[in-house]
């Protein structure tokens, strides 16, 4: 039998929560708070408890799925980006780029949310870019 | 230590071995095989201490005829006698082998003390319960204070089960404090003092004080001092220390006479 601990970071939110995936035969079984960790100190919430749970859940998404006459088709990455990328420019070529709202939230980094916001203001041209903390 | 390890793995007298090792600069719980003897070089010993006895129950529940060695502190071999007791775990798969100690109100302070709460701040004190408290400390206060104090602290609760989930010695497959018909869900703090309260009799003659639960807590409740009465409790009504001997506990033994009222469930 093949028993592993992998350090990790929890990947519900932006706090960065060092955790530890207990693997057993391939398969992630358990999640522990890494104690030595600077950010959580061996504490851990409800989510990050959780987390072994959703990387095996059946609801997950693996690959990419573009909707086309009512139903989810499996695509390539490559595919799925430019079928994204022609709908929003034909969006916006006929109603305007105000037409167009990105929410961002704390499950990226802040880097990435940087980017996103840089996205939406240069290549988008629209300021309706917010995150989802800000209520 | 190391050499003896590598000769019950490569008698077969072992089949894992859990111990520590050093992985990106944290020390983490390290599952050692037999295909692998060199890498037991890199165990350590020692300053931290992770729910070893647990994973091993996690282990046996996939495999059940694994034979595990592993490093135990006083509090994990309370830990593995409690299992044993609750047939959790067969001491005949089981191979502790001896690591630090320490420290605990069931044995006398030992060489570590690393795993001591840190200190209570001044409103803690003031409003709260100081986590330092002994039993006695914590009833100084009139019963009505102490309610309270009790409330500030379970109030702060965020609900993460992060206290039931590193227990070493919570195994149950369904578990109280997710039944909704005990606990009302769906609120933040969780119903208080019940929640707490559920998970404190439960721990009684369980709780082997190893204080990994408030170690864990988020919300820095004193969850090992309330639990350290409630078996006070158990050790003054039947003479039972938790994980000091392998005795049955007393909670799993059908008396011979009823001596509470028998009474109807009232219809829900």
């Amino acid at each position: 039998m093949e028993c592993k601990f992998v350090p990790s970071v929890c990947s519900y939110c932006g706090t960065g929560c060092g955790v530890i995936f207990q693997v057993l035969d391939g398969k992630l079984v358990g999640t522990l708070p890494m104690k030595t960790h600077p950010v959580n100190e061996g504490k851990l919430c409800i989510k990050g408890w959780n987390l072994h749970e959703y990387v095996n859940s059946f609801l997950r998404l693996k690959y990419p799925l573009v909707k086309t006459f009512g139903r989810f088709i499996k695509v390539r990455w490559d595919e799925a980006l430019q079928i994204t990328a022609d709908r929003f420019k034909e969006i916006i070529e006929t109603h305007g780029p105000d037409s167009v709202g990105v929410l961002v939230s704390a499950k990226i980094t802040n880097e990435e949310n940087y980017l996103a916001q840089k996205f939406t203001r240069a290549v988008i041209g629209t300021n309706n870019v917010d995150h989802c903390a800000r209520l | 230590m190391k050499n003896k390890i590598k000769e019950w793995l490569k008698s077969g007298q072992i089949d894992i071995f859990l111990g520590y090792k050093t992985l990106q600069g944290h020390p983490l719980p390290h599952a050692f095989g037999k295909d692998n003897l060199e890498d037991i070089d890199t165990l350590i010993t020692g300053s931290n201490y992770y729910p070893l006895e647990k994973i091993a129950t996690k282990l046996v529940a996939e495999k059940p005829d694994i034979k595990i060695g592993m490093i135990t502190q006083d509090h994990s071999q309370r830990a593995l006698n409690v299992l044993y007791i609750w047939n959790q775990l067969d001491p005949e798969n089981i191979k502790p082998l001896k690591g630090d100690g320490c420290s605990s109100n069931l044995k006398e302070h030992a060489d570590d003390s690393h795993r001591e709460a840190g200190k209570s701040g001044q409103f803690k004190k003031q409003f709260g319960m100081n986590t330092h408290a002994s039993i006695e400390e914590a009833e100084i206060f009139a019963q009505q204070e102490r309610f309270q104090r009790w409330m500030y602290e379970f109030q702060k609760c965020i609900k993460c089960y992060g206290c039931r989930n590193i227990c070493p010695v919570c195994f149950c497959k369904q578990c109280s404090l997710e039944h909704s018909n005990l606990i009302g869900t769906g609120s933040l703090p969780p119903e208080a003092p019940i929640y707490h309260l559920v998970r404190a009799v439960h721990m009684a003659g369980r709780c082997i004080d190893c204080g990994l639960c408030e170690e864990a807590c988020p919300a820095d409740i004193p969850l090992r001092l309330l639990y350290r009465k409630v078996n006070a409790i158990v050790t003054e009504l039947f003479d039972y220390e938790t994980g000091s001997r392998l005795d049955q506990s007393p909670f799993s033994i059908i008396g011979e006479s009823i001596t509470l009222k028998l009474k109807p469930i009232a219809a829900a």
